[in-house]
């Protein structure tokens, strides 16, 4: 980890104000023609993690592929350490920032241990052959994931929570300080879900790693975000912490969804509860309104 | 919650350090004994090419004329080993290994085993571009061969930027472009082919026969200034196949994936070029020597536990180009046989066996 900035950027205190290593100004982004995100600026704050939600097509995914350096802006700019992310050196950047892609493809006849050692490939160069480095922070994140049990075995024989886990043990051996993940929990079932997220918060507070994901579930966000941005149409609708954002009118205004909001029982975070057609709650006053 | 020192260097349990490196052995073992076994498959190959047939040579007598002296009572052994044996095998040997490393390097960055330069049209391009040359153009010498490169080179770059993707990472080498690719590829590959066959029709007896080299390949007149030139070029290109070897495992994760991990998406356009310029140098050196390129790949990455392999593909390579060619000279009753015609006869039922056994996708998720 030699491209750390100076121990100045300290994690933040209760109430301090976070530093930013990543950031977008103004960033617009799209495929096309038209942007599917629009003039956004974003803060990223570091050492925490920080989940991107939002209605399908939203731009989400699209922001994340914009700040990790996937996509180029249409206008605006992403920055990494106050420089615009597209004119570094792609290895430098790639030894700061890790990526876990939303449809990961398996080479054919890839063992665990061959695919995580390949994250290490931002650290290693033409003239320096596997170093004792490289098979510690392989081990490291084989350990961290309960994957070292697996490591002689082909990867396409892995069931889908297990593959997840060592894409994310890839991800690891990068060892970087930030980590971005397109929907890490898409495919998988409620528990590897779980598992794989407390796995990312303890990294965040073990080794103070900044994480940034897109989550499909606002519920699950709200549990394990520390800063929670909620995009719709392309925009930022509101960002903050899950407790102070998290509101019927919010879900409302974005997913156009009528909801309860009621403290999770285990996590103590917002926790929806969706009120569809069939399943209505007695109508409380000044709530329940129809679209 | 707090940090308030920097995070600490995990400390590292030795069993599991152990566990990893015998993970490791496993996988490089296998490869070692991949290429160890190819390479001895390919020196026999060699030498039975070279000290056998027709004309059998003893190993005594091949290191007298290798040494410059002659052979009492056969005169003419000199010039069947040094001038006609040897420089056939040193050329199948290094026509073989380009294509080889050549369709092995398509194969892994498009992803796809039918994604072959033989297959998508860049042999046939130079053999168009060389007979075109030769009928139309009239002309003749080493200038053909630049025009077979050059023709290789402008088909490949056509077919590239006809079949660029619409996806999210537009213009750049994926899986999702790489049908696109194979389908204009094989599109191309046809109109050509009909292109040549018109200008064959055209064509005098004489440049008829010219032609003929270009369409089907052989290793049957080669010389050894060719060998120099080829040897040379392929020697250039060596530090790069070395590049591509290394980076191709990170472009094999797809376009995302390898951005994340520092490499450009440009990269796997640049192999892609290393790849028809070994194509394109090999045509030009032999004619299109069918089915090599295809076939190198998938049979070393059978070999090698379904891993891409660029060392092994050119040793496959290498040893179906010697074989072939011996092969096509003396197994077949009453032919003479090019090389070309050998590999295509089996290449071509394993094109059909890969096609009815379907591609298997290995997408996570």
């Amino acid at each position: 980890m030699t491209d750390l900035m100076p121990q100045s950027a300290t994690h933040a205190e209760e109430g301090a104000v976070a530093t930013h290593r990543l950031e977008a100004h103004d960033l617009s982004l799209g495929y096309g023609d038209a942007p599917v995100v629009e003039s956004l600026t974003v803060e990223i704050p570091d050492q925490q993690v920080t989940v991107l939600v939002g209605a399908n097509a939203c731009g989400k995914s699209t922001l994340l592929r914009g700040l990790s350096r996937l996509l180029r802006p249409m206008s605006g700019q992403a920055l990494l350490d106050g420089k615009a992310i597209h004119t570094l050196p792609s290895k430098q950047v790639a030894r700061t920032l890790g990526l876990l892609p939303q449809t990961p493809l398996v080479p054919d006849g890839i063992t665990v241990v061959d695919l995580v050692g390949r994250g290490r490939h931002p650290h290693r160069s033409a003239l320096k052959s596997w170093s004792s480095a490289d098979e510690a922070a392989v081990t490291d994140a084989l350990t961290l994931t309960d994957t070292l049990d697996l490591a002689q075995r082909p990867v396409d024989e892995l069931s889908g929570g297990q593959r997840q886990r060592v894409w994310l043990a890839m991800a690891l051996a990068q060892e970087t300080d930030l980590l971005l993940l397109d929907e890490p929990t898409t495919y998988l079932d409620i528990a590897h879900q779980v598992e794989v997220l407390d796995l990312l918060l303890d990294l965040n507070r073990e080794r103070g790693t900044t994480v940034v994901m897109v989550l499909h579930d606002v519920g699950l966000a709200s549990r394990y975000a520390d800063h929670l941005v909620v995009m719709r149409r392309g925009r930022i609708h509101c960002q903050g912490k899950p407790a102070d954002i998290v509101t019927e009118e919010m879900v409302a205004d974005v997913f156009g969804l009528t909801c309860q909001v009621v403290p999770d029982p285990v996590a103590g975070t917002p926790l929806i509860v969706p009120v569809g057609r069939h399943h209505t709650s007695d109508p409380q006053p000044g709530k329940g309104e129809t679209r | 919650m707090t940090l308030t020192e920097p995070p600490a260097t995990p400390v590292v349990d030795p069993v599991a350090v152990e566990q990893v490196r015998t993970a490791r052995r496993g996988t490089f073992r296998r490869r070692r004994h991949v290429v160890v076994g190819l390479s001895l498959a390919v020196f026999a190959a060699f030498t039975a090419r070279v000290l056998l047939g027709d004309f059998t040579i003893t190993v005594p007598d091949f290191f007298t004329i290798v040494g410059g002296g002659t052979i009492p009572n056969v005169p003419s052994a000199s010039f069947i080993l040094m001038e006609v044996k040897l420089p056939r095998a040193v050329l199948a040997v290094l026509c073989g290994a380009a294509f080889g490393v050549g369709g092995a390097i398509f194969q892994a960055v498009l992803r796809n085993p039918l994604a072959s330069p033989d297959i998508v049209g860049v042999s046939i391009g130079a053999s168009a571009a060389a007979v075109f040359a030769i009928i139309t153009l009239g002309l003749a010498g080493p200038v053909i061969s630049v025009w077979a490169v050059c023709g290789a080179l402008v088909t490949a770059l056509a077919i590239r930027i006809a079949a660029r993707g619409s996806g999210p990472v537009r213009g750049h080498a994926s899986s999702t472009s790489s049908y696109r690719l194979v389908l204009f590829g094989v599109v191309a590959a046809a109109a050509l082919q009909s292109c040549i066959q018109y200008l064959f029709t055209r064509a005098d007896l004489y440049d008829a026969q010219l032609t003929l080299r270009w369409l089907t390949g052989s290793v049957s007149s080669a010389d050894w200034q060719t060998i120099r030139i080829l040897t040379v070029l392929l020697l250039a290109t060596l530090p790069f196949v070395g590049w591509a070897a290394r980076t191709l495992p990170i472009v094999e994760l797809g376009s995302d994936a390898a951005s994340g991990l520092g490499e450009q998406l440009v990269k796997a356009d640049l192999m892609l070029l290393l790849g028809v310029v070994l194509v394109a140098v090999a045509v030009a050196a032999s004619g299109p020597i069918a089915f090599v390129a295809f076939l190198s790949g998938p049979v070393a990455r059978a070999l090698n536990h379904d891993r891409t392999t660029i060392a092994g593909s050119a040793l496959v390579g290498a040893l179906a180009v010697v074989a072939g060619d011996y092969v096509g000279d003396y197994w077949v009753p009453g032919g003479n046989y090019p090389v070309g015609v050998v590999t295509g006869a089996v290449g071509a039922p394993f094109l059909l066996w890969l096609l009815v056994r379907g591609r298997s996708s290995k997408e996570a998720g």
